[in-house]
């Protein structure tokens, strides 16, 4: 009997390690995905080729939770924006399809004056929020002037720049006259801290509206824990009839992603975000699953501090972007997953094309050349500062390490905690550093990254790079105020192409979100920013 | 007795103050601002002068401690700047599911322990003692994430079991979300438990009155429940209690691996957000606990055994 139950407990105990391994290990090698957020739904299977299912629920293991669902105060960025982003709805909002262009909302049209300093706005007619309550013209210009105002708009200030006054000449009219004309106002319009909410409801309940919001978008909040989930239900009055399909959706915060695998796997949750690289091939092989890659505008964002006397001299950076194998980091990093950019700032529709602005090169020869007409031809020491708790940092942070040692730049590793290491970066006490985990800008043009890296007013210190360039600022200046579209292309090469040059910092890799859900989940798309379109989703009938 | 529990009191006391004015200083002293985290790239001085006037941060640190100390004399910890709600609201949601999975997972590590630990000293030295010993280091050096996640993996998805994470509330919904996290923690204790119950155990078993009570004619089960078990078990309660600490990053572990809303996952989030009301009311909090169950020992000793009642006498 007692040798009975001692061979159990370790057969038991040897089961559990033998499980550990049976997962597949990834090797290199890429992986092909179904393009996301560049206008095609994901069609797994035929389930998603029939006509949108109306009612069902759908479970979401979210990486990040939700802190709060006030717009204009975000705690925990991304957790609370896509929540947001599911309660209201501004004037315009990102194309749902992927693309970079701008479409109605609550405004049907709009015209913009000649001189590009006014906007008028038609709303679409019948528009109610969840309550019931129409919304109108003058609750609109509220939310407008709430999202100007720098002391109601804590989360990005910097978009509502420039706007000189804000009227409701009708119930159905909304202007808005700028001071000076603002190329992306438009999308700026179109992000989570322009949403709209009734006016007299959050003046008459203050902090308490936000627990329970009334809302403007395609769902309703029905529960919220903190830490916990929150729930949702589909909002009768959203503008876009017919949508969302679902009844009701459910937000588990699962910050651990294994956690997030594991729910997806065992169908404790339909959708799952934050897949780690690693974990995709697997994934990709179990039947019932299917990988969905969600382009946007984020890269892998390495910061050179100019001030450090080697990193101040231009032959120098372009050296050590030379000296990095993009191609091969891709493979093995993100498994495929991400692009060679040719853009010091993120990838946008605006940028030209790779033919017209090659990709960043890989040529130790050109880099060596490089570091040769550098005061620095005998290579420096300098340290690299990453974020502690992504493993994919760790490995790229290593690949690096080893791939600047070849060209004489000997890399000192220190991983940091995030709230240090973007401390550190705020106060400029860093020679190369990842400041976050992946660099997003908040719209899909370039103006906000183009502006925070070189204008002065940006009060960012070149994206703390230090560095400082007289043509950069005059051109980015103009850009930001140019609102002919024809010349806006052209004009944003020429920017590209100049940080290019001047290489102020590296851009490692643009890369994507990966998303996961079962393959009967149809409709699941991504704006130009990331942000799901669950009003698009269904649940189509499982297979059998 | 009185005097005895006047003086634990007191030293007591004094240990919390301890507590509150190191954690104070710790969590101000280590870089990083919470309102420079919170804003990001959009970090301007101004906005970042604007939070702190918010949060009371542009007050002095001795004001800043005056300020913490009166919260906790009132029971009023303030508001937290990483979440959108007061710190008491916050801590007092999270507190249960903790405490539940703690609860759940010392009873599983006793349910299994003592038994094991019992059975390890009747058979001191043999092959059974030292099996017993074997496996139990062995569950306490996996690393409680990964057996998390193992017992997660075939228990919840490929058995189907259990959910494979969650949390839910009544008597079933625990039973349901809360076995397989109580087991990842209890495992962890086990051996705690066991070793030092059974060295407890075999330095009693050995003593006269236990051979006297044999002698009686007593059962063995008696001898050693009755008996030997009360002199051993106030051990293993002061043990447990100093590991308190290990326990909550135990913990915070568990309740990451299996998505429970607890408090030891606020306190490493706060600790991120650099939320300074968040983590020093939590750790100040863990620490009048340990001190509260250390007080409470030292009243069990006193009661169960005489004689530190006597020597306590000055």
């Amino acid at each position: 009997m007692r040798k009975l139950l001692l061979i159990g407990t370790m057969g038991a105990l040897l089961a559990l390690l033998v499980s550990a391994c049976g997962g597949s290990s990834g090797g290199g090698g890429s992986i092909s995905v179904a393009q996301e957020g560049e206008g095609k739904p994901t069609a797994a299977s035929e389930i998603c080729e029939e006509e949108p299912v109306v009612g069902g629920n759908l479970t979401y293991a979210r990486q990040l939770e939700v802190v709060t669902l006030n717009p204009r105060e975000i705690k925990n960025g991304n957790g609370d924006i896509f929540a947001d982003e599911m309660l209201y709805s501004g004037l315009v909002r990102n194309d749902p399809d992927g693309s970079a262009k701008v479409v109605p909302a609550l405004a049907e049209k709009w015209d913009v004056s000649k001189d590009g300093l006014t906007y008028t706005f038609t709303l679409k007619p019948g528009i109610k929020y969840s309550d019931g309550s129409p919304i109108t013209a003058e609750d609109i210009a509220w939310n407008m002037e709430q999202f100007a105002d720098p002391e109601t708009n804590v989360s990005l200030p910097s978009l509502g720049e420039g706007i000189k006054k804000i009227s409701a000449p009708d119930k159905s009219t909304v202007v808005v006259e700028l001071e000076y004309p603002v190329a992306a106002f438009l999308y700026n319009i179109a992000v989570f801290p322009a949403f709209v909410v009734p006016k007299d409801k959050v003046e008459a309940e203050g902090d308490a509206f936000w627990k329970h919001p009334v809302s403007s978008g395609p769902f309703v909040m029905k529960e919220f824990a903190s830490g916990s989930h929150i729930t949702f239900e589909k909002n009768p009055n959203y503008f876009e009839k017919g949508k969302p399909y679902v009844q009701t959706m459910r937000w588990n915060f699962v910050p651990n992603s294994n956690t997030r695998v594991l729910e997806l796997k065992s169908g404790q949750a339909n959708l799952a975000d934050g897949i780690p690289f690693n974990q995709v091939e697997s994934l990709q092989g179990e039947s019932g699953v299917t990988i969905q890659q969600v382009e946007f505008p984020q890269e892998a964002m390495l910061i050179l501090n100019n001030k450090v006397k080697a990193l101040g001299d231009v032959h120098v950076r372009r050296a050590i972007s030379l000296a990095i194998n993009r191609e091969q980091l891709n493979e093995a990093v993100f498994r495929g997953t991400g692009t060679v950019p040719n853009s010091v700032i993120q990838k946008f529709e605006l940028d030209a094309s790779d033919q017209e602005v090659p990709p960043f090169e890989f040529n130790v020869g050109k880099a060596k050349e490089e570091m040769a007409k550098s005061k620095f031809a005998n290579g420096f020491s300098v340290s690299m500062k990453y974020p502690a708790g992504f493993d994919y940092y760790k490995q790229l942070s290593l690949l690096l390490q080893a791939e600047l040692k070849e060209i004489g730049v000997n890399v000192k590793l220190e991983e940091e905690e995030a709230a240090t290491i973007a401390e550190q970066w705020l106060e400029g006490e860093f020679e190369m550093t990842f400041p976050f985990a992946g660099t997003s800008s908040d719209i899909p043009v370039p103006d906000e990254y183009a502006s925070l890296f070189a204008l002065p007013e940006a009060e960012l210190d070149g994206f703390k790079s230090f560095w400082t360039n007289d043509e950069a600022k005059k051109l980015v200046q103009k850009f930001i105020s140019n609102t002919d579209e024809a010349t806006r292309k052209p004009e944003w090469k020429v920017i590209q192409e100049l940080f290019n040059e001047e290489m102020p910092s590296l851009n490692v890799m643009d890369y994507p979100l990966i998303n996961g859900h079962e393959s009967n989940i149809c409709g699941t798309k991504a704006n130009g920013l990331g942000v799901d379109q669950l009003q698009e989703t269904w649940v189509g009938k499982a297979s059998s | 007795m009185l005097v005895y529990l006047v003086k634990r009191l007191i030293v007591s006391i004094v240990v919390l103050l301890g507590i509150a004015l190191g954690t104070f200083l710790m969590i101000h002293l280590i870089p990083g601002d919470p309102a420079k985290i919170q804003l990001g790239v959009h970090a301007t001085p101004e906005a970042v002068a604007h939070l702190h006037k918010e949060w009371g941060l542009d007050k002095s640190l001795p004001q800043q401690f005056w300020i913490y100390l009166g919260n906790i004399v009132t029971f009023d910890f303030g508001q937290s700047t990483a979440f959108n709600s007061g710190v008491s609201e916050l801590v007092g949601d999270r507190v249960t599911p903790t405490a539940v999975v703690l609860i759940y997972g010392i009873l599983i590590s006793l349910v299994i322990g003592v038994p094991l630990a019992i059975w390890a000293a009747l058979r001191q030295g043999g092959w059974i003692d030292n099996a017993i010993r074997v496996t139990t280091t062995f569950t306490f050096a996996m690393p409680p994430f990964w057996l998390g996640l193992m017992l997660a993996l075939l228990l919840g998805y490929k058995l189907g079991w259990f959910p494979v994470s969650g949390y839910e509330t009544g008597i079933s919904g625990i039973l349901r979300t809360c076995t397989l996290p109580a087991l990842t923690v209890g495992l962890g204790l086990l051996v705690i438990v066991v070793r030092n119950l059974r060295a407890n155990l075999v330095t009693v078993l050995h003593s006269d009155y236990i051979e006297a009570a044999r002698a009686r004619g007593y059962s063995e089960l008696r001898v050693v429940s009755k008996h030997a078990m009360r002199n051993s078990i106030v051990g293993l309660i002061t043990i447990l209690a100093s590991l308190f600490g290990f326990i909550v990053g135990l913990l915070v572990l568990v309740e990451s691996v299996f998505r429970i809303p607890g408090a030891g996952t606020l306190l490493v989030q706060a600790v991120s957000k650099r939320d300074y009301q968040l983590v020093q009311t939590l750790v100040f909090l863990s620490g009048a606990f340990v001190v509260i169950i250390g007080f409470l020992a030292d009243f069990a000793y006193a009661w169960l055994d005489p004689r530190i009642r006597l020597a306590g006498r000055s």
